[in-house]
């Protein structure tokens, strides 16, 4: 922080509030509503919905173009059959369950954490990253035995580049959690701070969400 | 004006590099936006210089190579859309909205830190295509299949080093707006209702909104174009390979139309609360000028395919309807700011001067718009110079006038120091001819049938006289950055001290000293309508 | 405040308005002796087909709509700016107007009726110049490639793909471009095997994209007073490198002209080519190398009693030639293009001593370099 003349008093100007510090009290109004890093993070994910927005537009718009989809590639009947997602979706399926779980404990984890509880709040975030850990090793095990790499066709590149960004999504909202959970370690959460909590819930949440779009787009649709 | 007791800021600030690079005061990230924009717009000026130069007579005289003209003019346009403009705006946005709206900070001061340091790497990466065997070459538009790693198209590093730069120059323009946004939701002063808010919040506010929207979709595109170029082999965008070349278009220009609100709404903003101040009136229609940002902003999105019309692949009359509807709340806001003018009492400094010329200049970028709107004259018309002509006469006519207007206006709140009016206004004059100069030839040249993005011409096509103009006005352009360099040079060693409130303005910023203390406000003045300044002043009379 | 209400100007001002003032008695010269002509350059070129002519008269409505609204609104804006100066020492407060919802309504409403009439005459025109004819007299198809331009002569019922009765290469020249009969109607479909292009011909105040994967198609007419008349056409969508080269000639012909001028193209093409001239007999044979739109060699030395060039074009798709170019930059050969993988041999007749230029003619900005005869 910057050093500050006589007059101020330095501080965090988004949480102190300092009745002898004219600065702090005009840092934001605290008419209640919701928090600003709450509502950053909202924001972001609104971002976050654009860009997948434009892939799954790029893949919709890809998919209605084409003769037929999963593409038919004559010289390689194996490759066909590989591209047939909708015949196997379970073991997808056996994913998207994993994930759904995870949101759950995760919410079971800003609960805890709402009530003050932060053993249950540790324990359910803890539950909740290594669910998003086993899914990602199980995404790096269902790209290994696919069949078809990412330059396979239109259907290959789109399959790789949708999932791909999902499962970075992923490790990303598995590093906050990390985070939140070290932290949480420290004893740094109550039930009246934790705003980093819920808001990497929410982050989870739309991960989450954005993985059952895909699953249906891809394995069901 | 003394509704400050604070001892002059300076000496509450570090002095020193390392202060600069590790700060996360607004004040200091918007200027450091500024002085960063500024450096890439001179970049960008020097290859419009060259690409000027080339075309004064037919015939190729310093460019043999050609693809090196179309790097300059792809890099041009690159940098001067993503590293002058867009970041220019974003700094006076930084600088002086958190002041507008009583604010000590922005909402993430780390974020905001992190927001502008990505740009000069991202600018960085965009240039270093020049030493890696060149460039991207794909126009800033970078239309599929040109853009992929084919014989002819774009075959090495500089297209990467494009997307990537764009990549994170686009991620810090999210991460810049999110902090906008949440800074003007939660950290207004009390009083400060969002219709009490000066306009350039509200356009900053709406500009916000669009980059938040239409961005990450732009990244998204870049992505995709990334993997086809490198591992995916072209399906997403090269028909060759089971591709579509118009889905880049429709995912390109999603985004970059509404970055045209991007590029113009903080500048109207600016001008909005220049005009009021040298009028010594409100800004006429203050709700109309809300709904019209508003409009605007919600129209933006709906109008990306006028484009497109010569694809053949876009449906015509709803882009031409919606193009042309797009006309009226623009109009509102140029009678609004005419109506400011009206009746009042105006002072010629160089701030009013600057956005004087905006508002002539703007309506040339508006008119000229309309016949684009008009699909089957847009037949004729597009992809020729007249579309160049359009385009600069909204992105500089507008934008770069604007910002010129806001630099006169707030350098003082910035430096304490006034900056030179007789050099400002030879700026002024300098730069208002070399403009009209350089860009209305361009009108008459598109409709002669000059193509854009062409290196040279037949000297027989009769587009001599006009071209040879049009370069002689660019160097006059050119010329006028001199006084402007000077004026800053010589106005921060001596200029005039400039006290809080050298224009007797209406907003917040000019109730602290200047340049303001870390965390701005010592105390406000009370807040009961969009001109608080004025209010103390003079007591209230009506509004908002 | 800047200058202080009164005060002398300073030499800076001073010198600004100099050079605003000579800058504007400039402006007025200029308009004052080339009046005419700056006037008609506000205009695109005189409608040369019945769909530009459309076209133009929609330009001429918006036009003056636009020079309309930009006369009242920049009169308004520099009358308001003149009448209200502040007057030095002038220390009162203007009237404080905060608005007024019916002039508000007003230029909202009126702007609004403006910008629909101008939709609606627009759609009215679009759809006239989009129409496409049932039958049309003639079938093209209009080729853009990297970095020429091709048309391809189809019989009457063709579909977008239909295989050419007759192939026109050159793309522009008295025996080149774009060539059709004044006064009838034409279906044009527009290719690309790479890149996207642009079919545009200023005459006409008309183009369209020509998009790979995609096939684009129009009707254009010529008026039949404009039969013997050549139009300039030239690639509007960055295309590469060689973007700027890319131009073609139309040719209006009347239906007399243009049926035998078919005739003779059909008969062209039916004939059995005749045999090459055997290489070998004409001198040594000059390997050159095509690759990734780059010539292998810069420099090549020949004798003048003649010789071959063997062409080995390696770039899949992409076509290429090579043509030579005495001192003057007339080309001495007109070579037909291979379309890689291929190999060919071009018989170059005996030349005089001295320096030549060969090119691709196709890309002549990426490929070329110097012939010695000696």
């Amino acid at each position: 922080m910057t050093a500050s003349s006589g007059i101020l008093t330095t501080g965090d100007p988004g949480h102190a509030v300092d009745e002898q510090n004219p600065t702090a009290s005009l840092a934001h109004d605290s008419r209640g509503g919701i928090s600003n890093p709450i509502l950053g993070m909202l924001l972001f994910i609104c971002s976050e919905v654009m860009f997948f927005s434009g892939l799954f537009a790029a893949y919709f718009s890809i998919r209605a173009s084409s003769v037929q989809w999963p593409p038919i590639v004559a010289s390689d009947p194996a490759l066909t059959e590989h591209f047939n997602l909708h015949a196997e979706p379970w073991y997808a399926a056996g994913l998207t369950l994993i994930l759904v779980i995870s949101s759950f404990t995760c919410q079971m984890g800003v609960w805890a954490i709402r009530r003050d509880d932060r053993t249950g709040f540790i324990r359910a975030f803890g539950v909740t990253l290594v669910l998003g850990i086993v899914f990602l090793i199980g995404q790096v095990y269902d790209y290994s035995t696919i069949g078809f790499g990412i330059s396979d066709t239109p259907f290959g590149t789109t399959f790789y580049t949708l999932t791909g960004f999902h499962g970075a999504h992923v490790f990303g909202g598995a590093v906050m959690l990390s985070v939140i959970l070290y932290r949480g370690l420290a004893g740094q959460f109550s039930s009246k701070h934790h705003d980093a909590v819920e808001a990497a819930s929410l982050y989870w949440h739309f991960v989450d969400v954005v993985w059952i779009a895909l699953f249906s787009t891809l394995y069901i649709l | 004006m003394a509704t400050t007791t604070l001892t002059p800021a300076a000496s509450t600030y570090r002095s020193g590099l390392y202060e600069w690079v590790t700060t996360t005061d607004h004040k200091k990230i918007g200027i450091l936006y500024i002085v960063n924009s500024f450096v890439f717009f001179f970049l960008a000026g020097m290859m419009a210089l060259l690409v000027r130069t080339e075309l004064a007579q037919p015939g190729l005289q310093i460019l043999k190579d050609e693809s090196v003209y179309n790097q300059l003019f792809t890099m041009h346009g690159s940098v001067m859309i993503f590293l002058f403009i867009i970041p220019m705006l974003a700094g006076f946005a930084n600088y002086v909205v958190p002041l507008q709206i009583g604010a000590p900070d922005m909402a993430f001061p780390r974020i905001n830190a992190l927001s502008f340091w990505m740009l000069p790497l991202g600018g960085i990466l965009l240039l270093l295509g020049f030493v890696t065997g060149g460039a991207a070459q794909a126009g800033w538009t970078s239309y599929s299949p040109l853009a992929q790693a084919r014989p002819l198209g774009s075959v090495g590093h500089g297209e990467d080093l494009w997307i990537m730069g764009l990549v994170l120059i686009g991620t810090s323009s999210i991460l810049g707006s999110i902090n906008f946004l949440v800074t003007i939701f939660k950290m207004r002063a009390p009083g400060m209702t969002l219709f009490r808010m000066p306009i350039l919040v509200w356009t900053v506010l709406v500009t916000s909104v669009l980059v938040l929207m239409a961005t990450p979709v732009f990244t998204s595109a870049l992505i995709m174009l990334f993997i086809d170029r490198n591992v995916g082999g072209g399906h997403f965008f090269d028909p060759q390979f089971g591709g579509n070349a118009i889905l880049w278009q429709n995912v390109f220009w999603f985004y970059s139309h509404p970055a045209v609100y991007v590029m113009v709404l903080p500048a109207m903003g600016m001008i909005s609360e220049i005009l009021p101040v040298f009028s010594r009136k409100p800004l006429f229609g203050y709700r109309a000028f809300v709904f019209a940002t508003a409009g605007i902003g919600a129209l933006g999105f709906s109008v990306w395919a006028h484009h497109m019309f010569t694809t053949g692949s876009v449906y015509l009359p709803f882009f031409s309807l919606m193009t042309f509807l797009i006309a009226v709340p623009t109009g509102v806001k140029m009678f609004n700011w005419i109506f400011t003018l009206f009746r009042g009492k105006l002072t010629f400094s160089t701030p009013l001067l600057f956005a004087l010329g905006f508002l002539t200049m703007f309506l040339i970028g508006g008119i000229n718009g309309a016949f684009s709107a008009a699909v089957p004259v847009d037949f004729a018309l597009h992809d020729t110079y007249w579309v160049v002509a359009h385009l600069h006469y909204v992105l500089f006519g507008g934008s770069v006038f604007g910002v010129m207007a806001g630099l006169y206006y707030w350098f003082p709140k910035m430096t304490g120091r006034m900056l030179s009016e007789g050099l400002g206004k030879i700026q002024f004059v300098l730069m208002f001819a070399g403009f009209n100069l350089t860009f209305f030839p361009m009108h008459q040249l598109g409709l002669a049938g000059m193509p854009r993005r062409i290196a040279d011409y037949s000297a027989s096509a009769g587009w001599n006289d006009l071209n040879l103009l049009a370069t002689v006005g660019g160097f006059t352009i050119a010329a006028s950055m001199l006084p402007l360099l000077w004026n800053i040079f010589i106005s921060l060693r001596a200029g005039k001290i400039a006290g809080d409130d050298p224009w007797e303005a209406n907003t917040l910023e000019w109730a602290t000293s200047s340049p303001p203390p870390p965390y701005n406000f010592d105390h406000l003045p009370e807040i009961r309508s969009e001109r608080p300044l004025f209010d103390l002043r003079h007591g209230r009379t009506g509004g908002h | 405040m800047s200058s202080a209400p009164g005060s002398r100007p300073s030499t800076t001002t001073i010198f600004g308005w100099l050079i605003a003032a000579v800058v504007g008695v400039a402006l007025l010269a200029l308009v004052a002796l080339n009046g005419p002509a700056i006037w008609r350059s506000f205009f695109p070129p005189d409608a040369k087909s019945v769909e530009g002519q459309q076209i133009r008269n929609l330009y001429d409505i918006v036009f003056a709509i636009a020079v309309v609204i930009f006369v009242i609104v920049e009169g308004l804006i520099i009358w308001t700016v003149v009448r209200y100066r502040r007057k030095p020492g002038d220390d009162v407060l203007p009237p404080q107007t905060h608005g007024n919802n019916v002039a508000e309504i007003i230029w909202t409403l009126v702007p609004t009726a403006i910008v629909i009439f101008l939709f609606i005459i627009s759609w009215q025109t679009l759809n006239s110049v989009e129409a496409v004819s049932a039958k049309p007299d003639l079938k093209v198809r209009a080729v853009a490639g990297q970095f020429q331009w091709s048309f391809q002569y189809l019989p009457a019922d063709a579909q977008a793909d239909t295989k050419p009765v007759f192939t026109i290469t050159a793309p522009e020249g008295p025996d080149g471009g774009l060539f059709l009969p004044a006064g009838q109607t034409t279906h044009v479909f527009l290719q690309s095997p790479d890149v996207i292009h642009a079919f545009y011909v200023p005459h006409f105040l008309f183009k369209r994209d020509v998009v790979p994967g995609i096939v684009n198609q129009f009707d254009l007419e010529i008026p039949s007073d404009d039969a013997g008349q050549t139009y300039r056409g030239q690639c509007a969508e960055l295309c590469g490198v060689g973007h700027r080269i890319m131009v073609f000639d139309v040719h209006a012909l009347a239906p007399a002209d243009f049926q035998a001028w078919y005739t003779k193209q059909v008969a062209a093409a039916n004939a059995t080519p005749a045999p090459a001239p055997s290489g070998a007999a004409a001198g040594p044979s000059i390997p050159l190398t095509a690759q990734n739109v780059k010539f292998d060699q810069s420099t090549l030395t020949a004798p003048t009693t003649g010789f071959t060039i063997h062409l080995d074009n390696k770039d899949a798709g992409i076509p290429h030639d090579v043509q030579i170019l005495d001192g003057t930059g007339t080309r001495v050969t007109n070579d037909k293009a291979i379309t890689g993988p291929a190999v060919t041999d071009y018989s170059i007749p005996a030349l005089p001593a001295g320096s030549y230029k060969f090119e691709c003619s196709i890309h002549p900005t990426l490929m070329f370099g110097t012939l010695t005869v000696q």
